[in-house]
């Protein structure tokens, strides 16, 4: 554990340690979403993860596309 | 007297008396001022104050369950932004503020189009000086492009009110038909103010060239006056989901690849009036509570974000991320703050966020709107990544940047308390906050399954975040600009228009040129054919022209009885 926070960085490992207290949580009680897709077990993680995995491979893509010089306008 | 005085119009007067007074009465005056434009809303709901005018009446107050709420968050925000600006002693950004938070005001309690029209173009030519007030170049620049498009905003709302005004004989604000050209016109004028896709340009370039105070007043006023008139006027038009989905959507990447922070909270500004519009069209109460409170909570939450950007602005000069970093040492009070704006706008349980976006996704469940449901959904992580982690991450921390300041001055510090325990205040009671939206319903935000899946979602995707920056995948920000739909006016349109004038202007060149030397060619011939044959000879001429007036004349004269 202590190499892990040490190799992870403290506050790294906090977060980790608060996605498996709120995957725990999930077991615990019965948790039910606003459609039936969300009632799938630990839905709301795996949709919020991919989410932000996808958001920055989209992102870095349109870089290419999108991102100009600073002064690109001022020319 | 007072308190029929339309709520705003006294901060508007009133901040013509700013310039002549010295900083520290100035600053009391302007309290006052606020205090003074907050007390008819005692008055409740009803109209309370028309005027007639060339037979027309013109309703200046009226007030309703909607008008409350954001006539509320409008007085809270230009207290806030009074305090927040304080530390600057010139009185011009000062005007500005105090007449664009009244006009704002003001046009809240509108109660025809008429009136609307005059304050909202009032909005636009008051705040229009705190993007001048930053004295840049870049800034003179943008600021003309903002006001081209807000007075075309208005141009839309004047020709939608005549129309109006012609057909059903008033001009009243009230719910409007999508399918009426007046009602088209209104809907692409309140649409222009609420930075719908491709409309959206000017919010991305001109926000954050505003001074560090003003970006806070812009953040707070002009959207959400736009929000108000969508929610008065087009609440339950389906269309409106679709436009807002989009709007949560894709400012989410533009967002991501920004380098300028302030600027990436404008996009996510964006992307939090979609959850607005896409409540709006929905048009059920629960929903319009949703958008209400979503308003009243990123008023605050954004202004927090804004404040703490615009601090760091203050003490480092700089807002980019690839030349900021390692600020929480020096500006440990202005990074909690803003990280508990990051918290609130993210929408962590117990912070305003949760309590003002869970109604709007329970208004999505409810009807039913799956593939909308998700687009939300995913444009909640989008709002975690953008503005939860990325502001101030690589403000405050990421790596050191080696610059050494200090904290931000007393007044930044205390508007940013302040609005951060607003923003802990909803959260942890929402009740209260829930009384003065516009329909009293039964809704519980905390219960299992909300709590349990908005934490899961949310920290698994900073988790996310996390695994990206830890094993460098996260590339570092760089100094750069990216394309957006303003793009179309500022390159695209001159870089098709110059070349073709230039070729039409070429052209026109070319042929002058050839008419003149054809002209000049003719000329020389028939010189040399009447020189040679002696047509126009001196006493033959003056005969010959006489003769060929009168047929002329004579021919003109034939030509015309013929038309009678």
């Amino acid at each position: 554990m202590k190499s892990l926070i040490k190799k992870f960085g403290k506050i790294n490992s906090g977060v980790l340690a608060l996605c498996i207290l709120f995957l725990i949580l999930e077991l615990v009680g019965h948790r039910h979403g606003e459609t039936s897709i969300e009632d799938i077990i630990f839905f709301p993680a795996f949709f919020g993860f991919l989410s932000c995995i996808i958001i920055f491979k989209i992102g870095v893509s349109l870089r290419a596309f999108l991102m100009k010089d600073e002064d690109y306008y001022d020319r | 007297m007072i308190d029929s005085f339309p709520p705003g119009m006294i901060m508007v007067i009133g901040a013509l008396l700013i310039p002549f007074l010295p900083h520290i009465v100035r600053q009391i005056f302007m309290m006052l001022l606020v205090l003074l434009s907050a007390y008819p809303l005692t008055l409740g709901i009803g109209v309370h104050t028309t005027i007639n005018f060339f037979d027309l009446e013109f309703i200046l107050f009226q007030s309703d369950a909607l008008t409350i709420p954001f006539a509320i968050i409008f007085h809270i925000a230009a207290v806030l932004n009074i305090i927040y600006g304080a530390h600057v002693k010139h009185w011009k950004q000062h005007v500005a503020i105090m007449s664009y938070s009244g006009a704002a005001i003001a046009a809240v309690h509108a109660g025809d189009l008429l009136t609307l029209f005059v304050w909202w173009e009032a909005t636009a030519f008051t705040s229009v000086f705190l993007i001048l007030a930053s004295n840049t170049r870049r800034s003179y620049k943008s600021a003309f492009r903002y006001i081209v498009i807000q007075v075309t905003s208005g141009m839309f709302l004047l020709a939608g009110a005549l129309i109006l005004l012609n057909n059903e004989g008033n001009a009243l604000l009230t719910k409007f038909d999508i399918n009426t050209l007046y009602g088209q016109l209104i809907f692409i004028a309140f649409g222009i103010k609420a930075a719908f896709p491709l409309l959206n340009g000017w919010l991305q370039d001109s926000y954050p060239e505003a001074s560090e105070i003003g970006t806070v007043a812009l953040s707070t006023f002009t959207t959400k006056l736009a929000i108000y008139c969508f929610a008065k006027c087009f609440a339950g038009t389906e269309i409106l989901i679709a436009i807002g989905a989009i709007m949560t959507f894709y400012p989410i990447f533009f967002a991501v690849i920004e380098n300028d922070l302030r600027r990436v909270l404008t996009y996510s500004l964006n992307n939090q009036l979609g959850f607005m519009i896409v409540a709006i069209g929905i048009g059920t109460e629960l929903a319009i509570n949703g958008a209400v409170a979503h308003a009243f909570a990123h008023i605050l939450y954004k202004g927090l974000l804004f404040m703490g950007m615009g601090a760091v602005l203050y003490r480092v000069g700089t807002c980019k991320a690839s030349e900021l970093g390692g600020l929480f040492k020096y500006m440990p009070i202005t990074a909690v703050c803003t990280i508990i704006g990051a918290i609130s706008i993210s929408a962590f349980p117990l912070f305003s966020g949760f309590v003002a976006k869970s109604l709007i996704m329970s208004a999505l469940g409810k009807e039913g709107l799956v593939l909308v449901y998700f687009m939300l959904l995913f444009a909640s992580a989008g709002v975690l990544h953008h503005s939860g982690i990325k502001i101030p991450f690589f403000a405050f921390f990421a790596h050191d940047s080696g610059i050494k300041t200090k904290e931000a001055p007393i007044n930044m510090i205390a508007a940013m308390v302040i609005a951060s325990l607003l923003c802990i205040l909803i959260g942890v009671f929402p009740s209260l906050f829930y009384s003065i939206l516009p329909y009293q319903i039964a809704y519980e935000p905390y219960d299992f399954s909300h709590v349990v899946g908005q934490l899961q979602l949310l920290t698994f995707a900073a988790f996310a975040f996390i695994c990206l920056w830890h094993f460098k995948i996260y590339p570092p920000e760089l100094n750069s600009t990216v394309l957006n739909s303003d793009w179309i006016y500022r390159k695209m349109i001159p870089g098709v228009l110059i070349p073709f004038l230039s070729m039409m202007s070429n052209l026109n060149i070319k042929m002058s040129n050839y008419i003149i030397d054809t002209s000049l060619k003719t000329k020389t011939y028939l010189a040399n054919i009447m020189t040679r044959d002696r047509v126009f000879d001196r006493e033959v001429g003056k005969d010959g022209l006489i003769i060929l007036q009168v047929f002329t004349v004579f021919l003109v004269f034939v030509l015309v009885s013929q038309f009678f």
